[in-house]
């Protein structure tokens, strides 16, 4: 085998190759020819680390330092004093916020401190494109020992002990789901992976498959061997062509392998498995929606029962798992049950990923424990609030969930605690919102989502979630009515409990969440006309605090409609007949001295102010 | 009016121009013949043609390479592929170009003048308002091609949406004619086809632009501000959401999430994501795909770089 020194390890996840991966690589690689160091510094592109925010990103073993942001500037310098002179280049180190000194190695900066990596385990450590490197960090061992060790019955002990519960959203138990199925007879069963990952804010499956595709194909060999299925697809969303072609390859490998196709590691097994590309419906992540779309058809859901256990594609019993529960199922098969209740609370056990993104410092995939506080995510790991804002609420699940305020950060994070709060832990979207963000414009956002991808088989969701949508847009545009927030409440409600699958019976919790705990949002855009926020253009005023004014002209030269009169020393003003709203002074002030008032405001603003904050203050 | 049809073959073999001079010269047409790209191209400089017959391996410049020139430089003239060797991959890319049609090697008289005739009647149809026609039609490369994917997925059980994203490969969207042409292959009703391709967002009934920007409208752009960017590229490229620009160039599509989260937000041009947009990025990247540049009239920029100084 070659002799290398030092391994760099640089991402080539959807995000870093945006953010440049591609050049620096052939900037890293002229550089290390022209020192003569390409024979004992090899460059691996891996999948996705998960810090997207700061990409390109690059670890460099053995040393295990961490790069992130690299140009192609910076490549000579970092070559020449890393890799020439032995000397880490602490300018592309990462920093913490206000703290100067830069941390080297990778396991010490608090985005990844806290993390526990079980569904990444291999994360930035192999070439997502290279069977030999998965089979290297025990790869396709579980599979040989379920195929070749273990029964059926076993295996779906084992799942079921270990309290792994599906990662796509509902949440249930997976272990349960393989038994149902395996309990039906029939000559021909399905084993399925959910790659749609539709919700937006949540890209944890676009990620294992593009890192680490083997993890999934592995999961799925064990999954058909405990249901007695001959046969899988994995449905993976159009959008994803990274994710698709490493899916391809990494099959074709397996296939060749024989850990694919006719009498697997010669156990008499036998499983085949297919790509199945989406074309684009939110709806098909619903289980029977999804299995309709496979048979070629419009991805409608139809009524359970019969559940896909018993009838599912084309009228077998099949299993649909999500790519993360799939991900997890190896290590579970080769360190058993307990070792996974370990980590995690009872009923929620192990680990679960967050696409953690919005207004925090860092962004990212995260991987932790189930049960711990959501403040960690988002202050620890997270690295708190962009731009020193004010935390407003952290949105989970999606579409179908719902936004946690302040008050409520301590509670860990199980299944059950997020729905008691309203929201839901879904397939791990975990957006952060601050002050600046509209409860009511969030909550239409959601709903402009759902009524566009309802699929229109039932009334109630098809014409409620339109209903809601259009209610919501009056508030927001300052035509709400007084009964119109008893209104919402009540729709929603008759919407969750007609209709007939998830999506439906989910679309109203943006609504209601946002309702429970931003209920005055709502009562100051109906009753005052006042968006808080500075969102809703018909319902704010702008006004420029001629105390806090430093009269510098940001705000004057940002302007596009020159709304703003003033000069160097002359606080600015605002004229209100020439603004459109736009909100961008208010983003570019750098002093907070513009305020937001109710439209078509008049009086005095100070007085105005003063009396709303004290009555704000009584209230708590 | 096909008689006067001037109709350059070229091919590295002789033989091969000389048989199709046989066949079509006796129905009227005027054959020339080149042995390669080059002299193909030193012909087409000198004299013009109504079309090119082209091998594509050949020895120097090969067929891919002659069919670049013709469509740059002699847009016009109309070509059909002859080849011994149709690799799905030279095919895709030959029908990406804008071919005709194709005779496979070797022909008999009766395939070379049918596809002649069809050849020379779209040509000719095509002229007067080069991009029109396809909205009615598709050129027959085309077809033969949806007919082999067609063909190869019949059998499969549940085959239609592969078939679909197929068809829309190649012929780039999926209008009325090819939805019927997929319905008749694949032996099912045209409502059933149609019920398809309007459920999926990632089905189009209206041709796209050369450069697709997908704007990401899931909830991390929506909370980093993707409102502002699409309303600038809307202004900019003066199109809506779905809309193509009157030349062709742009299209806007709305997307649910890329999945690029940490980069919101996020748009994507044909394959290629861009993160962390303002609204003066977007134009920029824009304007780097050949797109209006930036959104200010001169005065206005002096204005602002003055306004900046002063």
């Amino acid at each position: 085998m070659e002799k290398v020194r030092s391994h760099l390890m640089l991402c080539a996840g959807t995000g870093c190759v945006a953010s440049g991966t591609t050049k620096v690589k052939a900037a890293l690689e002229e550089e290390l020819a022209k020192k003569g160091l390409s024979e004992e510094i090899k460059i691996v592109l891996t999948g996705c680390n998960g810090y997207c925010a700061e990409g390109p990103v690059m670890a460099v073993y053995p040393e295990e330092v961490f790069y992130q942001k690299l140009t192609v500037e910076e490549v000579p310098k970092l070559v020449e004093e890393h890799f020439l002179k032995g000397r880490p280049y602490q300018k592309l180190m990462f920093r913490e916020p206000e703290k100067k000194t830069a941390i080297p190695a990778m396991k010490d900066i608090p985005f990844f401190k806290h993390q526990v990596l079980r569904v990444l385990r291999n994360k930035g450590l192999i070439d997502p494109e290279k069977i030999e490197e998965y089979i290297a960090r025990d790869g396709y061992q579980a599979v040989a020992k379920a195929l070749t060790a273990m029964t059926p019955e076993e295996i779906i002990k084992t799942v079921k002990d270990s309290g792994l519960r599906g990662r796509g959203g509902a949440g249930f138990l997976t272990g349960l789901k393989w038994e149902f199925a395996s309990k039906v007879p029939s000559a021909v069963k399905f084993m399925l992976c959910n790659g749609d990952e539709g919700d937006p804010g949540a890209f944890m499956d676009r990620s294992v498959m593009e890192a680490d595709p083997h993890s999934v194909i592995e999961g799925m060999i064990i999954g058909a061997k405990a249901i007695g299925a001959n046969y899988g697809y994995i449905y993976v969303r159009a959008e994803y062509p990274l994710a698709v072609k490493r899916l391809r390859m990494a099959i074709d490998q397996a296939t060749e392998a024989g850990l694919l196709g006719k009498n697997i590691l010669d156990t008499g097994f036998d499983f085949e498995l297919d790509i199945y590309l989406g074309a684009g419906a939110f709806v098909c992540g619903e289980e029977t929606a999804l299995m309709r779309s496979i048979e070629g058809k419009r991805g409608m859901p139809r009524p359970r029962p019969p559940f896909p256990a018993v009838k599912g594609l084309w009228d077998k019993p099949s299993v649909l798992n999500n790519v993360e529960t799939l991900a997890q199922i190896s290590p579970i098969i080769l360190n058993g049950s307990e070792w996974y209740r370990s980590l995690g609370t009872e009923k929620s056990a192990g680990t679960k990923v967050f696409a953690l993104t919005g207004a925090v410092n860092n962004v990212g995939l995260v991987e932790v424990p189930m049960g711990i506080p959501l403040r960690t995510i988002i202050y620890d790991i997270g690295g708190g609030i962009k731009k020193g804002k004010k935390f407003k609420a952290v949105q989970l699940g999606g579409p179908s969930g719902g936004c946690i305020p302040e008050h409520l950060l301590d509670i860990p994070v199980t299944y059950e605690d997020i729905v008691a709060t309203g929201a839901i832990v879904g397939s791990g979207g975990m957006v952060v919102m601050d002050e600046g963000t509209c409860m009511v414009g969030t909550a239409k956002f959601f709903l402009e989502f759902t009524a566009d991808e309802s699929c229109g088989k039932c009334t109630p969701c098809r014409v409620g979630t339109k209903i809601l949508l259009d209610m919501l847009t009056d508030i927001t545009e300052g035509k709400g009515k007084e009964s119109d927030i008893a209104t919402l409440e009540d729709l929603s409600r008759d919407i969750i409990t007609t209709s007939l699958c998830g999506l439906g019976q989910t679309a109203p919790n943006p609504v209601l969440s946002t309702l429970r705990y931003f209920k005055h949002e709502y009562e100051s855009h109906i009753h005052q006309k006042w968006c808080k926020a500075g969102v809703c253009r018909n319902l704010t005023t702008f006004w420029i605090d001629e105390k806090l004014c430093k009269a510098c002209g940001a705000c004057l030269r940002a302007c596009p409609s020159k709304a703003i009169v003033g000069e160097k020393k002359v606080p600015h003003k605002i004229i209100q007949e020439l603004c459109v709203n736009c909100r961008t002074c208010f983003d570019t002030c750098k002093f907070n001295s513009i305020r937001i008032l109710p439209a078509g405001f008049e009086g005095d603003p100070n007085e105005f102010l003063a009396k709303t904050a004290a009555g704000a203050k009584e209230e708590k | 009016m096909s008689a006067e049809s001037k109709i350059l073959v070229v091919d590295d073999e002789l033989v091969v121009i000389k048989s199709a001079e046989r066949v079509l010269k006796s129905e009227g047409y005027q054959i020339e013949g080149a042995l390669g790209g080059r002299e193909a191209i030193l012909k087409m400089e000198q004299g013009t043609y109504d079309l090119v017959f082209t091998d594509l391996k050949m020895p120097e410049v090969d067929g891919i390479t002659l069919i670049r020139w013709i469509k740059k430089s002699r847009p016009n003239i109309g070509i059909v592929i002859i080849t011994g060797y149709p690799s799905q991959d030279t095919m895709k890319e030959a029908i990406e170009l804008g071919i005709i049609d194709y005779v496979p090697k070797p022909f008999t008289p009766s395939v070379l003048l049918d596809v002649t005739k069809r050849a020379v009647e779209w040509a000719e149809g095509r002229k007067p308002s080069e991009e029109k026609a396809v909205a009615e039609e598709f050129p027959p490369a085309m077809a033969k091609e949806l007919d082999r994917v067609i063909r190869e997925y019949r059998q499969r059980p549940g085959c239609l949406i592969p078939v679909l994203q197929r068809a829309q490969e190649i012929v780039g969207f999926l209008p009325p004619v090819v939805q019927k042409r997929i319905a008749k292959g694949l032996n099912m009703p045209e409502a059933e086809v149609h019920s398809v391709v309007s459920f999926y967002s990632f089905f189009t009934m209206k041709p796209r632009g050369d450069h697709n920007v997908r704007v990401c409208l899931g909830t991390a752009c929506y909370v980093k501000g993707i409102e502002g960017v699409l309303a600038k590229i809307k202004d900019q490229l003066k199109i809506d959401i779905g809309e193509t620009t009157e030349d062709r160039k742009f299209s806007i599509e709305g997307v649910r999430c890329l999945g690029a989260c940490g980069l919101a937000p996020v748009m994507m041009i044909d394959q290629e994501t861009y993160g962390a947009l303002t609204p003066s990025k977007a134009l920029k990247i824009i304007s780097q795909y050949g797109g209006p540049a930036s959104g200010q009239s001169p005065e206005e920029e002096t204005a602002a770089v003055a306004e900046q100084e002063g």
